[in-house]
């Protein structure tokens, strides 16, 4: 926390820049301010405990008012902690030094459709169903569609290299990012110009993509266009085990097939999420696929999906389970009466590896949460031709709260450590935030050091997002 | 609401990623965390778990909600946020702990019976009694009508006796305390309410219109639920004249039309349909919907309080709005609320005649001179 002069000396040049009406220093607003969708904030709430508050909140309208902000706050070395829609699930946006929470809600601007070349131009803080619908409106699709679409903005989504639940066609924001401004610590702004492909040095933008506020804000992106499908199909295949499952996914790849959907149901998730719709076999694997298209080319792909899926021991299941997910995809992100009952807390670990490692980082990962007395479930989705995701969802609840927080952090040290020991990577699209902020070294390993070398230069004085990403702790 | 309900609703909400922000008016208004269901929702189950005290933001954060509902349309668990803000305001003005701003409201309606401070001598000027025989039917014209839109109440005392009716008013009607019950000063709505329907249950009448949404939610719903019994059925004016459906006029409006639908008269009480056949009636079917229609439809920004306290973010809301009815290509922006029309048409509605339900199917017969075609 800053101490009260420096608060006050901030405070008043602040006001200068964004208007009085667009900072607040009021407890009230900061507890309000102060939680993502962190499962363990959320469950410390419920519980009654208090988070880390930030000092002010600054609600900037302009990438020009978060440079000046900035450089007030690189001057008198106070933390800045961005804030998009504070929908992320690790923490990214607890402001645990205390500081300023940027929050750039107010840019929330669609500056342009480009129809020629299929782009929108757009600030960081417009909600990321806002965009869908208004580019839904002319025709296309950002092809973006996270189940926190509704919560979520777009300078969130580049900040922790998000994924949307089509990525295996669309790819995911990193992808799907052409352009981009940030601002630095030191309030300069820098803009990566939108183009498809370039050969003229590093990526810099990549530099910026995922870096969770550390290394600078977000203020606009440029992002590509697909024209809305003309059909989207719908196919659900039960395999008896996880293998028979993965092959077939791994084999739908290989022939050249990009399904828009693909999700495969562990035996636990099966049984939770679809045996109350659908009558499955006890043990049975629920694959879902969708595809996107023209209706020729969805219909090809949809036949080879399937011929390679029965080969491999799969049952048909038809259309059911698919879009029954596909039309029911945001309920689970709300909460339940069982998830949210005394000292109860869930998380999902979204690992991602490559198909030769994969199966065997789901096993070693399952054993491991599972020796906390934890519920694991898993699904494999957002595949790719080589490898993919699994989100391996667990539920403990305890007696009382310390045990149920040490619980969880018993779970995600012993959950990461099975998957980077299997050669996985901690995170697909969740980010690092506070959750695997410790765990980010050992991700990393020699190229740590690299991360951190570029940090030192960009922040010098450490006040971006300090305590993120491994980095920046302050004393 | 119970406790224990009230205790899990509070839990869930406290609990969710905001599954519903992103259509919350206020949160359009103010751009910020704090004007939001989640946190109305985890302000009050901190106060309820005693970790925190409802201080002076928190109060103002609890004004600063329209009651609308549209966030229990995004809600899978349906946590009903605006009956909790409604609940925990009731509290706040027993306890003196509201904002002062809205003693003006309190105070104007307890000596004069209406929230403008106008003379309740002056409520029914607007009222010229037509002689007719047919079916008895007295019309609570609300506030609103009688004092800041009487375009509303001339047409549809008009309409009423065009149909057939033989319309009267209340010999001494007050508010019909919906400000109040909405704000939290539930006793003193009662207190209007008790009053009315002492005068209403002795009027003469088989059935008892309104126009306004407000007053139609208030004699409805919270009078019974409070104990205050009306002894004849409560009519929403678009209910009336969907029963006439056929005996209404079509006419050339050179334009499309478009509904609003008022909270009160939508997600409170389930009139959807009703006010869209008489439009597509009378315009031959030149009818269309704003992208947030019926369940979605966004709110004017005029309720429960907020015009009051909020002026200046009430203003962006019914901006917002209008410019929903622009977007697909309204000339006509008809609503069925004197009060949502009266938020509506003082925003800059250029190019669009913003008209009340009744308004507009008089207009229909070329016999209102105040619509402008």
């Amino acid at each position: 926390m800053l101490d009260s002069k420096t608060k006050s000396v901030l405070l008043e040049r602040i006001r200068t820049v964004v208007g009085s009406d667009h900072v607040t220093v009021n407890e009230t607003d900061t507890i309000l301010n102060a939680h993502d969708a962190n499962p363990l904030s959320e469950a410390k709430i419920r519980a009654g405990e208090s988070l880390p508050l930030a000092d002010l909140i600054v609600f900037p309208a302009s990438t020009e008012e978060v440079s000046k902000v900035l450089k007030l706050a690189n001057e008198l070395r106070v933390p800045v902690v961005p804030v998009g829609g504070g929908a992320g699930t690790c923490g990214g946006t607890l402001p645990v030094y205390g500081g300023i929470q940027l929050d750039l809600k107010r840019m929330d601007k669609v500056i342009l459709i480009d129809n020629q070349s299929m782009l929108v131009q757009v600030q960081a803080g417009v909600v990321g169903i806002d965009l869908e619908e208004e580019v839904n409106r002319q025709g296309y699709t950002t092809g973006h569609t996270p189940t926190s679409l509704r919560a979520s903005n777009v300078g969130g989504f580049i900040a922790t290299r998000s994924g949307g639940s089509m990525s295996s066609l669309y790819g995911k924001i990193e992808d799907l990012t052409l352009g981009l401004e940030v601002v630095l610590a030191d309030g300069s702004v820098i803009r990566c110009k939108a183009v498809p492909r370039h050969s003229v040095g590093p990526d810099l933008k990549q530099l910026f993509i995922g870096s969770e506020g550390t290394l600078c804000v977000i203020t606009e992106a440029t992002l590509r266009l697909f024209p809305l499908p003309k059909e989207r199909r719908f196919r659900s295949m039960s395999f008896p085990d996880v293998h028979s499952g993965l092959e077939a996914i791994r084999l739908i790849f290989r022939e050249g097939v990009l399904p828009s959907v693909v999700r495969l149901y562990d035996p636990e998730d099966t049984a939770l999420h679809v045996s109350s719709h659908f009558d499955v076999e006890e043990g049975s694997c629920m694959l879902m696929l969708a595809f996107d298209g023209r209706a020729e080319k969805v219909a090809v792909e949809e036949s080879i999906a399937a011929e390679i899926c029965l080969k491999n021991g799969a049952k048909d299941y038809g259309e059911g389970p698919s879009r029954y997910w596909w039309e029911h995809r945001y309920d689970m992100y709300y909460p339940t009466k069982f998830a949210t009952s005394g000292y109860s807390v869930g998380d999902t670990i979204d690992i991602v590896a490559t198909y030769d490692k994969l199966e065997n980082v789901y096993h070693e990962m399952k054993k491991a949460m599972e020796a906390h007395d934890a519920v694991v479930m898993s699904h494999f989705s957002h595949m790719y031709p080589n490898g993919g995701s699994i989100y391996m969802i667990f539920f403990v609840s305890k007696e009382d709260a310390s045990s149920a927080w040490s619980a969880y952090k018993g779970i995600w040290d012993d959950g990461v450590a099975a998957c980077l020991r299997m050669g996985g990577t901690m995170s697909h699209q969740h980010g690092v935030g506070t959750t695997r902020s410790t765990y980010t070294e050992a991700e990393w390993g020699s190229g740590f050091q690299v991360l951190r070398q570029i940090k030192e230069v960009l922040d010098p004085n450490g006040i971006m997002n300090p305590g993120k990403l491994g980095m920046g702790g302050r004393s | 609401m119970d406790q224990a309900k009230t205790a899990e609703q509070l839990r869930l909400c406290a609990a969710c990623p905001k599954m519903c922000r992103h259509m919350c008016p206020t949160f359009l208004a103010w751009r910020s965390d704090s004007p939001t269901p989640h946190s109305r929702s985890l302000l009050v189950y901190q106060e309820m778990n005693g970790t925190r005290n409802l201080d002076e933001r928190a109060i103002e954060v609890l004004y600063q909600c329209l009651e609308c509902s549209q966030c229990l349309v995004w809600c899978l668990p349906q946590v009903d946020v605006a009956a909790i803000v409604e609940d925990t305001r009731t509290r706040l003005v027993e306890q003196q702990r509201y904002p002062q701003g809205l003693d003006k409201i309190s105070s104007m309606i307890a000596t004069n019976h209406n929230p403008f401070g106008e003379l309740h001598s002056k409520r029914s000027k607007w009222f010229t009694p037509a002689k007719n025989v047919g079916k008895k039917i007295v019309y609570f014209s609300g506030c609103t009508a009688a004092y800041r839109e009487n375009g509303i109440a001339q047409s549809t005392a008009s309409l009423l006796t065009k149909l057939g009716y033989g319309v009267s008013i209340m010999n001494d009607e007050w508010c019909c305390g919906s400000p109040l019950f909405r704000t939290g000063f539930r006793n003193q709505g009662l207190e209007e309410a008790r009053h009315n329907a002492d005068v209403l249950n002795k009027q003469d009448a088989q059935e008892i219109v309104v126009t306004c949404p407000g007053c139609y939610r208030a004699l409805s719903r919270d009078y019974p639920e409070n104990g205050v019994q009306l002894a004849r059925p409560v009519i929403h004016i678009s209910q009336l004249l969907e029963r006439h459906l056929d005996e209404l006029k079509t006419a050339d409006f050179g334009g499309l039309v478009t509904f609003h639908d008022p909270c009160h008269l939508g997600r409170h009480c389930g009139i959807y349909d009703p006010p869209r056949r008489v439009l597509n009636k009378i315009s031959g079917g030149k009818v269309v919907e704003m992208q947030r229609n019926r369940e979605n439809a966004m709110c004017c920004g005029n309720g429960a309080g907020m015009r009051m306290l909020f002026e200046e973010q009430a203003r962006v809301i019914g901006k917002a709005r209008v410019q929903q009815a622009r977007n697909v290509g309204a000339a006509y922006l008809v609503t069925s609320c004197p009060f949502c029309k009266n938020m509506l048409a003082s925003q800059d509605a250029e190019g669009l005649t913003v008209l009340d339900l009744p308004e507009i199917v008089m207009a229909s017969y070329h016999l209102h001179p105040k619509v402008k075609m």
